[in-house]
This record gives C-alpha cells, structure tokens and sequence, in this order.
C-alpha cells in the first residue's frame, strides 16, 4: 500500500533507561502488525492472500483467518452504511482496502498499548496516550500528559495543507474524500467513479469501522449524516464541494477553521 | 514548552524511529516506512536533564553513535548559524543530513523565541530516482506546512491528506535542539 504511519505517544514524564527500551520493543509489535497486514491485504502485491482471492486462486477457507474476519467487519460494515460501503462491488472483485488502513491501524495500536501497559518496566513511564497516524486515518486512546485531551485537525479539501477543522479526539477518526489521490471511490449501487461530499470524517471508538463509514459518506454525501447519526458511538462531520459544512449533533468540534 | 529531543534509530528492517520528548507532555513520534531495507541509525541524546536551561541543552548535548551508517553519520552535528538571548532573538538551524528510505535530506528551521517561524529543506539528495522524486515532490510540501500548522493550532496530529516522514522529522528535531526550542 506504501502507507506511512506514524506513532505518537504520550508521557506525563520523560522515558528513560529501561522504559525506552519496553516502549521500542512494543514499536516494534505495531511495526510487525502492519507490514503483516500489508503482506495479507495488498491489492498491489500479486502475491498477497488477498490478490490471490480475487483471482479465485485461493478460497476464503485457504486464506489467513484474519481475512475472513476483516470480510466479516466488512459485511457488517455495508449493513450500517445501507451499501454505500461495499467491498463486494468494487471492480475486479472483493476490494476491502476501505477498511483495512483502518482496521489495521488500530491492531498496530493495541499491539503498542496492550503490552506497554501490562509491562512494569514501563509502567513508571506514565504513558497518557498514543496516536497512530496511517496517512491521515488516525487511532488513538488517552491523551496529553497534562490530562488534556487531544487535538487533531482535518484537512481542508480545498486545501489540503489547511486545516477546515478542529476537534477534540476521544478513540479514532477516519477522512475519506476526493482531493487526496484523485477520484478513486465507487458508488457500490451503480459501480461508477463518484463521489458525494468533497470530504467527510467520521469519528468513534474503532478505526476500522469509522474508515468503512467515512468513504460511504464521501460517496453518499450530506444525505448519509442520517446514518451516522443513527449509530452509537459514531459521529461525523462533511464537507461540500462548495465548502459547505454539515456535522452529526455529537461531533466533537473544537472550531471551524481557516488557518 | 520545553523540549528534549532524543532522535533514537533502530537496526530493525524497515524502521526508522524518532523519538521526541517533551518534559510536559512527553512526546514519543515513531514513524515506519513500510518496504525499506535495512535501516541504521543514531542515537542523540543530551547529557542534561530536561531541568537544564536551554541555553546550556544547546551547548552541553553530548551525541553519541550507537550504530550509524553512510551519510547519517558524515551530517550528525547539526550547525547552529545564530546565538546569544535563545528566549526572544530569531535565529536559524540546520539539522543533520538524514537518510531517508528515498535519500538523504536536512531540514532548516528558524524560530522566534519558542515559536518556529519557517521550516524548510536545506539539502536534498533522491538520487534522481523518478518514483523518489513524486514522493518527495508530494510529501516534502505538506511536511513543512504540517510543521507549522500543528504549531499554530496546538494540534497532535492531521486527519485527510497527511504525510509524514522520519527523516524529516529526525532532522528537524536535531536543529531545534541545537536552538534549544
């Protein structure tokens, strides 16, 4: 995917002397965590598991296990969006990279907290919380040292080196839209390249799920702010091509800006 | 805010790691590049604690090289090019030559007190590599424009179009130590 991620984390104190050591070896687990998921996910790896299962040369039984049970979150995924995520009708077969950064991201951050925290060598370290940033889909959990939450920015689709938003980040956030890499969504009811909103976000407790429903929104546009708000635990905030915004009643916005 | 970077590489394949802490809050970034060889760095660290006034953290870092390889290790003193009042006077850096998965970059950054006023690439060498060059020609713009804006909206990080690169970061860090910002 040649995806860059970023980890950050955060500490009420600094990390020294065996603390820093725990922490690079629980890097290194969120390291092995994606570069597995590239190797399984790829659709640019002819070799991959999944290239081989859109060929037909593989069955689903023949994949890895975490195939079926991204396929999985991916059915569910397409029951909460009403079909506006839909991996099944993507040109040359199942295509679930709209959720994959996502659900990948999110394993690599579980894999960092899950054995930092239950690591007494670094406990002392005060981890507070952590960012993993997978080319602008983020998961997250805690925040700031100082027992501030954090704050992240979305990308003015106009502008993508401006900021359109800021908001308060409880769990992940997920952008989909148009201006990033060209037009590359799909409308799954008619199969053609579209694209409803210049952008959307959609934020809630898992990255892989807010992934698969903000490039349902970016196709579905304004319209789709219904579904989201119909979801627990899930908000989201669109941009119009005009520059227009719309945004669930629970979005976290901080403020709306122009920087 | 004060700072102490640590810019901290690994051996492991395909990593580079930059490891950037704040006294309050800490800060760790780690950034991977998935699909590179073999990667070696260095490690900076300052001889003093945080608590060191940073006039003295520019002065007194010690670098020490745990493992370092090609042209990381011919660039790793960053260059200070200005002194004197570090809390108000605006004054330059550029930060260590740093091999990155595509090549070899330094950053120049110039602050204003605490506040970085410009960041900017020094030094580029991708080689004339074509698929290189299209990344740098994507990243390194949004790269600086990154920098500046999560300084001026307090933001931890970008949601959409977002970018980021180790070397860049780990050469950026290098020149605001040698600032003391």
């Amino acid at each position: 995917m040649g995806t860059i991620v970023t980890i950050d984390v955060y500490a009420a104190a600094e990390v020294t002397g065996s603390g820093l050591d725990v922490l690079h070896g629980q890097l290194g687990r969120a390291q092995a965590v994606l570069h597995h998921a590239d190797e399984v996910f790829s659709t640019w790896r002819p070799d991959s598991p999944v290239s081989r299962l859109r060929r037909g040369e593989i069955s689903l039984a023949q994949a890895p296990a975490e195939v079926a049970e991204v396929l999985e979150a991916c059915a569910a995924a397409r029951e909460l969006s009403h079909g506006w995520f839909d991996p099944w009708a993507m040109p040359g077969g199942v295509d679930p990279t709209g959720y994959v950064k996502g659900w990948a991201a999110q394993q690599a951050l579980v894999a960092f907290s899950d054995a930092a925290f239950s690591d007494a060598a670094f406990s002392g370290a005060a981890v507070s919380g952590a960012i993993v940033n997978a080319a602008g889909d983020i998961a997250s959990f805690g925040g700031l040292g100082n027992a501030q939450p954090f704050r992240v920015g979305i990308a003015d689709p106009a502008a993508p080196r401006r900021l359109a938003a800021i908001i308060e980040l409880t769990g992940a956030i997920a952008t989909s839209g148009t201006y990033e890499r060209g037009n590359h969504l799909i409308d799954p009811h008619s199969g053609q390249a579209t694209s409803g909103a210049a952008s959307a976000s959609v934020t809630g407790p898992d990255l892989g799920l807010a992934d698969a429903l903000a490039t349902a929104l970016a196709v579905a546009g304004q319209p789709g702010l219904a579904l989201i708000e119909a979801l627990d635990g899930y908000e989201a905030l669109v941009i119009g091509f005009d520059g227009g915004k719309r945004w669930t009643k629970g979005f976290p916005l901080v403020e709306l800006s122009r920087i | 805010m004060k700072r102490t970077p640590i810019v901290l590489g690994g051996t492991l394949a395909g990593l580079i790691g930059v490891l950037l802490f704040r006294t309050t809050p800490s800060h760790t970034s780690f950034t991977t590049l998935p699909g590179a060889a073999s990667v070696s760095g260095t490690a900076t660290t300052p001889a003093s604690a945080a608590s060191a006034a940073p006039a003295k953290k520019a002065s007194s870092k010690k670098t020490s090289s745990k493992k370092t390889s090609g042209k990381q290790a011919a660039g790793a003193t960053p260059t200070a090019t200005a002194s004197g009042n570090l809390a108000s006077s605006t004054r330059s850096a550029t930060g260590p030559e740093v091999n990155y998965n595509w090549g070899v970059l330094s950053v120049k950054v110039t602050v204003s007190g605490k506040k970085i006023t410009n960041v900017a690439i020094a030094m580029l060498d991708d080689g004339g590599n074509p698929r290189s060059q299209m990344i740098d020609q994507q990243s390194i713009p949004i790269l600086e424009q990154e920098t500046m804006q999560a300084q001026s909206a307090s933001i931890q990080s970008v949601s959409g179009a977002s970018y980021t690169s180790a070397g860049f970061v780990q050469s950026l860090q290098s020149a605001l130590q040698t600032l003391g910002v």
